[in-house]
């Protein structure tokens, strides 16, 4: 029985049961309850007469990724998509790591390469899209709403938040299971799953399940890095807290909390500057040159006393006359964390396979930040400039799938900050872009792993060809890596033209590359709008899929900030090369019949799943953009 | 006024644009225009007076304007007025100030005689990033140093490159940039449309520089001028140039059906693969009833085109003359030629009204392809 039905039934259940003497209908109190024992589960639950909740689950799917943040929610969406049962586990109350609104540090990625950016695609990419749709305003607690929705919308995969992997369970070289405690629900869960990737940033699945790691500065002769220290250390770059404060239109008052550490900037290097403080500082931030997780909590009181010494230092030194109508707005009480495990692969990138831009057979991500090493110390050693800034690249750089999977633990996969890398490459890759590309890479992996049986060495030296191809038609980009699927109809194509042509060529949406890159260009753009596309066979063919890589001007960032720059470089809306409206036609025994029409197009993937047919040609007809008065296309494929 | 313009101050610009009307004998009238122009630094449209420069034949030559150098919203800037000018197509030329001003920077800084030189850059740079920068982004304190932006926040102020801007004086930029290439650039090619002759226009239609063609097209819309002068004309630039067939279609479409039909046929027969393209898509939109003997006519082509024009033109004929005898016998010989050719006149074909001899012949064309239509 329930207890409001208990209170609208009065006293007549009661006596009828005869429990309690006989009260007036009219004032009855919390002690008249009466409550059938055998079911009133909510009443026995804390007695446990009724037995309690089981506290230990055991769920099975084909991936777990560990870890929500870029690079955990980019695996965890390219594993489902790509037919896996995939769980994704998060930590923390919402989506997103460093990005997310607990932390707010911005999301980058190749966002500068001689003056443009060099935007990375695929899932990422979609991301970014998203969130330009759904929080044009770009608020971070908006933001992590965009990535819920993101994740949760994806019909194969299941997410846990509030849960953390903290133990691997073994079996021989193998991670058997991952035990999950959930804090809010207080159940441990046993996660079972053939494949586990771990994106969780500090890595602590993958620490015990054995898997091989190092942490701290690796000397310079080691891997000849020229920006590495002469000899090895401990050091490992700090965490930042941030803050942000607002304009109150008046003047503000500030007095610094009981934990504060003073600030004065005395001695302190000139680099170490103060522009955009009002949207947070990055450099205030504490390293370890020991056991930087050990140290985190320890460090989080230090950011919170430097973070209001500094603030202190803005509001009441008299130096910066401008904030006196600022006041703290938001305060960060989790700081972003850059480095802590590198877990160990069958190869370790380091500084010179960036620089001398190495060419990898097994390349599946690119980066392309500056060598941004920040100072020993942090701000407790504030006469060194807060960051070197070793290497500033001037074309993106491969990263191999080799640094992606443990070398003695078979069947784990990392992608992020955690990955195979020199602390010196990890001042470039540790960008959350970047890892993101990593992170696809992986899931698509994983994905291969149970689709062929197979453990991630394998999908290495077997099926890389498979997994490099997956990704590039999923939209990631590999540098130097054209696209060649034997799958792929289009290539077959007879005939391929555009109704109109203002640059470009239709014939290069099928040479493998899906964006202008490297001084050419591989796209075809009309002129003006309405436009089509037609791909003619010389035999029939049979047809299930068409799919289109659109324009998105990826030399510019659509990336999430704080700063909401609307620039030559960055913009803060939604891309006007976006292709809008678009229909599928095919001809079949001469005539077009409609395949498919798209009218709030979003993503720069567009695809057309149908009923497979026969048909001997295809046309693409494109009505309009988000504000561009050309189309531009950058890839066709077309798929039994 | 063309004795003030030699007082003015010659800065020191790198290039001094010897524009005609500073010749006293070329330029013989002033007009003024009263404008109102939307700036994205001001809250409210701002009235300004443009002066159009003649030469005695009445052409405009050039453009000038006064504005002031700064949108200055705390009435503590140094505000002087600059004076801006553009040729007859609405691209700067240069600026100049009162005689004696100078500019001025943040915190009382004067304007180098290097900065004078960017600015002009800058003002001259039509993609400038100042072309989508909001004012509230510059008069947040710029940071000098621009590489030094870390993953975790950044900063948060205006970052431009150094080429990009003056130093410290980022808003005087903005002001001036918007001003320069803002809608006043249109303004100025509608101006000089407006006053131009038609002999000048058919100078314009010929002229090297499109935006001429565009201006004298425009122009000509407006006066509902489609006179066969200029047809030709238009004909001519549309066989040479295929990147303005787009805009020449769209004059064209508005001349009598007759003109309309002859620049069509013109652009077809003379022009090439591009000409021939834009002329059939054109005729498949237009509202004008087109006769079968003409479309007919384009049907004799048929075998000089390649895939997509022939796919065009029967697309054409499909919809605007279907089962013309001539065109049927045009199109029979493609069934022998390239097989996708081929194929897509057997489909125009099998819609067509036959004879029993033709029926046979594409019945014969079915069972030898039967599996690959």
């Amino acid at each position: 029985m329930k207890r409001r039905e208990f209170f609208k039934k009065g006293t007549t259940a009661a006596v009828a049961a005869g429990v309690i003497p006989l009260v007036t209908a009219s004032c009855v109190g919390a002690k008249d309850m009466v409550y059938d024992r055998k079911q009133d589960k909510w009443f026995d639950l804390g007695t446990g007469k009724t037995g309690s909740n089981s506290r230990k689950k055991t769920v099975a799917y084909d991936v777990a990724v560990i870890g929500g943040g870029a690079a955990g929610i980019c695996a965890a969406v390219a594993a489902a998509r790509n037919g896996s049962k995939t769980v994704l586990i998060q930590d923390r109350p919402v989506l997103g790591g460093n990005a997310s609104s607990e932390m707010r540090v911005h999301l980058n990625g190749v966002n500068n390469i001689k003056g443009k950016a060099e935007r990375e695609t695929g899932i990422i990419e979609e991301i970014l899209l998203h969130n330009r749709f759904e929080n044009e305003q770009e608020s971070f607690p908006v933001w992590d709403h965009v990535l819920y929705d993101f994740v949760v919308r994806e019909p194969n995969l299941t997410l846990m938040l509030n849960t953390q992997a903290i133990e691997a369970v073994m079996d021989g070289d193998k991670i058997k299971s991952a035990l999950c405690w959930q804090a809010t629900t207080e159940i441990l869960f046993t996660i079972n799953a053939p494949v586990y990737i771990d994106c969780s940033g500090d890595g602590l699945l993958a620490a015990t399940s054995g898997a091989e790691y190092r942490t701290g500065r690796e000397g310079k002769a080691e891997f000849n890095e020229k920006f590495a220290p002469d000899e090895p250390d401990g050091w490992q770059m700090g965490a930042t807290l941030l803050m942000s404060s607002k304009d109150m239109g008046k003047p503000m008052k500030y007095s610094p909390p009981s934990y504060a550490i003073k600030y004065t900037h005395e001695g302190g290097h000139k680099r170490r500057k103060f522009a955009g403080f009002h949207e947070g500082i990055w450099w205030i931030e504490v390293g370890s040159d020991d056991d930087i997780i050990a140290d985190f909590e320890e460090n989080r009181h230090k950011l919170m006393g430097y973070l209001h010494g500094v603030w202190d230092y803005i509001k009441n030194s008299g130096k910066f006359p401008e904030a006196e109508n600022l006041a703290l707005d938001w305060v960060g009480s989790l700081p972003g964390r850059r480095e802590s495990r590198r877990f160990i692969g069958d190869y370790i990138v380091s500084e010179k396979d960036m620089t001398e831009h190495k060419h990898f057979d097994d390349a599946v991500a690119f980066g392309g930040w500056s060598l941004d090493e920040h100072n020993p110390g942090g701000i407790e050693n504030i006469s060194e400039p807060p960051s070197y800034f070793h290497y500033h690249f001037e074309e993106v750089y491969q990263f191999p799938f080799r640094s992606l999977y443990s070398k003695n633990v078979s069947n784990l996969m990392f992608a992020g900050r955690n990955v195979s890398q020199t602390h010196i490459a990890l001042s470039s890759s540790r960008i959350m872009g970047t890892c993101a590309l990593m992170g696809q890479a992986v899931g698509t992996a994983a994905a291969i792993c149970n689709k062929k049986n197979v453990l991630p060495r394998e999908v290495g030296q077997k099926y890389i060809k498979n997994l490099q191809e997956q990704m590039l038609r999923d939209d990631a980009f590999i540098p130097k890596r054209p696209a060649n699927d034997p799958n792929d109809l289009a290539r077959k194509a007879s005939l391929i033209f555009g109704s109109t042509t203002s640059s470009g060529d239709a014939k290069k949406l099928i040479n493998g590359f899906s964006r202008d890159i490297d001084g050419k260009n591989n796209h075809w753009q009309s002129d003006g709008l309405s436009a089509d596309l037609q791909l003619e066979w010389e035999s029939s063919i049979s047809l299930s899929y068409v799919e289109l890589k659109c324009d998105t001007n990826l030399q510019r960032n659509i990336m999430m900030r704080k700063d909401s720059r609307n620039d030559e470089l960055y913009f803060n809306g939604i891309p006007n090369e976006l292709l809008k409206s678009l229909s599928l036609e095919a001809r079949v025994n001469g005539k077009w019949i409609k395949l498919g029409v798209i009218e709030e197009n979003r993503t720069r993937l567009i695809k057309f799943k149908f009923d497979t047919i026969k048909t001997t040609a295809v046309r693409i007809k494109m009505t309009e953009t988000y504000g561009a008065e050309n189309v531009k296309l950058f890839e066709v494929r077309c798929y039994a | 006024m063309i004795n003030s313009l030699k007082i003015t101050l010659s800065l020191l610009l790198p290039l001094w644009f010897l524009i005609s009307f500073q010749t006293k004998s070329m330029a013989v009238k002033n007009i003024n225009h009263k404008i109102v122009l939307k700036h994205p630094g001001e809250d409210i449209p701002v009235e300004v007076t443009l002066v159009e420069v003649q030469d005695s034949d009445g052409l405009p030559i050039a453009y000038f304007t006064d504005v002031e150098s700064v949108i200055c919203l705390e009435q503590v800037c140094k505000i002087v007025s600059v004076r801006i000018y553009w040729n007859n197509i609405g691209v700067y030329q240069k600026y100049e100030l009162e005689n004696g001003a100078t500019l001025e920077k943040y915190e009382d800084d004067l304007f180098d005689p290097e900065d004078y030189k960017k600015l002009h850059t800058i003002l001259a740079n039509i993609d400038s990033p100042y072309k989508e920068v909001y004012l509230d982004e510059i008069l947040t304190v710029v940071d000098e140093h621009t590489e030094d932006i870390d993953a975790v926040s950044g900063a948060t102020a205006l970052e431009l490159d150094e080429k990009d801007t003056v130093p410290g004086a980022a808003l005087t930029c903005f002001t001036l940039w918007h001003w320069v290439n803002g809608d006043i650039v249109s303004i100025i090619k509608n101006k000089t449309g407006e006053s131009v002759s038609n002999k000048q226009l058919q100078q314009f239609l010929v002229d090297e520089n499109e935006t001429y063609f565009y201006i004298a097209i425009a122009e000509l819309q407006k006066r509902k001028n489609y006179s066969k002068e200029f047809i030709d004309t238009i004909i001519k630039r549309g066989l040479k140039d295929d990147f303005l067939l787009r805009t020449a279609f769209n004059y064209l479409k508005g001349a009598s059906v007759e003109n309309y039909l002859y620049a069509a046929e013109t652009l077809f027969f003379k022009g090439s693969r591009e000409q021939k393209l834009t002329t059939t898509r054109s005729l498949i939109n237009t509202d004008y009833k087109v006769s079968k003997g003409y479309l007919n006519n384009f049907s004799t082509q048929f075998s000089k085109l390649d895939y997509q024009e022939v796919s065009l033109l029967l697309e054409l004929m499909q919809d605007k003359n279907p089962n013309s005898k001539v065109v049927i016998e045009n199109v029979l010989p493609l069934l022998s030629g390239d097989f996708i050719i081929a194929r897509r006149a057997y489909w125009f074909l099998n819609n067509e009204t036959l004879t029993t001899k033709q029926e046979r012949e594409i019945k014969c064309f079915y069972k030898k392809h039967k599996d690959k239509l």
